[in-house]
């Protein structure tokens, strides 16, 4: 279950890595910014965390076209892009971090959906419904995410730029207009994946950091820029850290977790599928 | 112009170790203690992340293995503090053997890859440590402390923070001149061709990590007496990691002074907005400095005047 959402958080990741070059630190932060907004809906107005999903996807797809123009569009000549945007983006998510504390406190918070108590029993197996939700909402932003780039013009041309980026300026395809856009699309999934994440979990101000390596190890085992092996990738970690939860006490669980992707970045560091583009 | 430059470090260095006899509150000697400290860390760092151009995100568990080594040797042995402080040469040597383990087959990755699995490995060290009750576990060690005025310890331990730092940086400005330090900018410039210049790339790798990790080492040593406690959520502090690399890049990667600018604005800013504002805010600016110091100087503020004057 927190594969699939881990994967949807990590299908934005992996295309600004992909498509720009781009390795955003902050992208678990806008996660959490997401699941905070979703919180504050729920906590004030009632509204439930799947429509503020709907909400809140569109408002950071905005808010990324505006970070993307005043801060990322800078750097791109710099020499080094990948460094230079870690440097960047690590400091835009201490702001989103210590913004939040300052609006929400450092306190964890909990996600209670009206449904919360709620489960579904098939034969052993035990479904708690907002996981379920969480589930259910990271496979349809997956899909979505998935069409988008393979049926839309818009996508073709993400696609075309991530293969080759002058060939695809050659043929009309405006690579700051498609970063951006890839970008925003990025940011606007965290919001989603974070609203997912925070219906399994609890959460705070810096839950982000812990977010990211969970970020990493998923884009990195799917291969990077690689949507159907991210959504792959989660499931199958989400299945180990199941199982190592089941079966080792619980502090070794990260243990393993981490040994597990340095044993295998040492020896498939590009990732365990195919490149299919 | 370079012999200026090591005049320039030796002059500084018996003038800061001078400091101390003005009599300063202990706070600035606390304070500049962590300025060497960082200096050491992110000049240690440029021999592979810089010059090699090999992002290493792990470094927080080098300087956490010299710490904990230190205060496990001194327990085991019953050092006293004079002592115990030497014990910071093994547990850095301990540091460098991790480092050649681990760094034979990570080095052969590349990129962000490298990036990611030197991260893994510190997450690693971190956890394992924690979870070995022989090294104190999640309750940390404790350490003597040294029987004299605390003005005293804190001068020891400053004039041995810089001494560390005048040989990294001596260590460092050799690097820059020598045929490793060539070795390593051929393999940051392109290492295929590198390769086929018969430059034995993956050996210089190696050792450039190892050397890398050797200082952080000492430098955790004497941390960890700093201290006189240490707790894996403080050594092997992911931020600490990150930290070192942003000081480093932030001055400017690859070069000599790029870290030591780097390493000493960072920490001082830090103190200083920490002093002045309420931490939440603090941290924000400190953010926005990121922000700022990448959007107007992309390649780090050594190649930002460099280009200024000229000389790009």
């Amino acid at each position: 279950m927190m594969g699939m959402v881990y994967a949807l958080l990590g299908v934005g990741f992996s295309l600004t890595w992909g498509v720009m070059h781009v390795i955003h630190i902050s992208h678990a932060a806008f996660g959490l910014l997401g699941a905070y907004l979703a919180y504050s809906l729920l906590q004030h107005f009632g509204v439930d965390p799947v429509v503020s999903a709907a909400v809140s996807a569109p408002l950071l797809f905005l808010a990324a076209c505006g970070i993307y123009q005043l801060l990322i569009k800078p750097i791109t000549k710099a020499r080094e892009i990948i460094v230079a945007s870690m440097i960047l983006t690590f400091g835009l998510a201490i702001i989103l971090e210590n913004v939040m504390v300052l609006i929400w406190k450092a306190d964890p918070r909990i996600m209670t959906p009206t449904y919360a108590s709620g489960a579904l029993i098939v034969g052993p197996f035990y479904f708690q419904h907002p996981h379920l939700v969480g589930f259910g909402m990271s496979l349809v932003g997956i899909t979505a995410v998935y069409l988008f780039l393979k049926k839309t013009y818009t996508g073709m041309a993400v696609r075309a730029a991530w293969q080759q980026p002058e060939a695809a300026q050659l043929y009309g395809v405006n690579l700051y207009r498609i970063s951006m856009i890839t970008f925003a699309l990025a940011v606007s999934t965290a919001g989603a994946g974070g609203i997912g994440l925070a219906l399994l979990n609890s959460f705070e101000p810096h839950s982000h950091n812990l977010w990211l390596i969970y970020l990493f190890l998923v884009v990195i085992v799917g291969g990077v820029g690689n949507i159907v092996g991210t959504a792959l990738a989660g499931l199958i970690i989400g299945v180990i850290t199941g199982l190592s939860m089941a079966f080792l006490p619980f502090q070794w669980v990260n243990l393993v977790t981490f040994g597990l992707l340095m044993v295998f970045l040492i020896f498939r560091p590009h990732g365990l599928f195919k490149q299919v583009v | 112009m370079e012999k200026k430059r090591l005049g320039a470090l030796a002059v500084i260095t018996i003038l800061l170790a001078a400091f101390p006899g003005l009599n300063p509150e202990v706070y600035y000697l606390s304070f500049m203690f962590s300025v060497f400290m960082y200096v050491v860390l992110a000049s240690s760092w440029n021999f592979i992340g810089g010059y090699a151009g090999y992002l290493s995100f792990g470094h927080a568990a080098f300087f956490g293995i010299g710490a904990f080594a230190t205060a496990k040797m001194a327990e085991l042995f019953a050092l006293t503090p004079p002592l115990a402080i030497f014990a910071s040469l093994p547990a850095a040597a301990l540091a460098a053997l991790v480092a050649l383990v681990i760094g034979y087959p990570c080095l052969k990755i590349r990129g962000p890859y490298f990036a990611v699995v030197t991260l893994c490995f510190a997450f690693v060290v971190d956890l394992a440590v924690k979870n070995i009750e022989w090294l104190g576990g999640a309750e940390g060690l404790w350490m003597k402390t040294m029987d004299i005025p605390e003005q005293l310890s804190r001068t020891i331990m400053y004039e041995l923070m810089l001494l560390l730092m005048a040989i990294t940086l001596t260590v460092a400005w050799w690097l820059g001149r020598s045929r490793l330090g060539a070795g390593l900018r051929a393999v940051r410039a392109d290492e295929e061709v590198a390769e086929t210049m018969a430059i034995p790339t993956a050996r210089l790798k190696i050792q450039a990590f190892v050397l890398s990790a050797f200082f952080p080492g000492i430098a955790g040593g004497l941390f960890a007496y700093y201290l006189t406690y240490i707790h894996p959520d403080v050594v092997f502090n992911i931020n600490i990691s990150i930290l070192i690399v942003l000081m480093a890049m932030f001055g400017g990667g690859g070069t000599w002074l790029g870290p030591i600018i780097g390493a000493v604005l960072l920490t001082v800013v830090n103190e200083g907005l920490s002093t002045f504002a309420q931490a939440e805010i603090a941290r924000i600016i400190y953010g926005a400095l990121f922000i700022v110091v990448t959007i107007f100087m992309p390649n780090g503020i050594i190649d930002f005047f460099r280009k200024k004057n000229g000389r790009g």
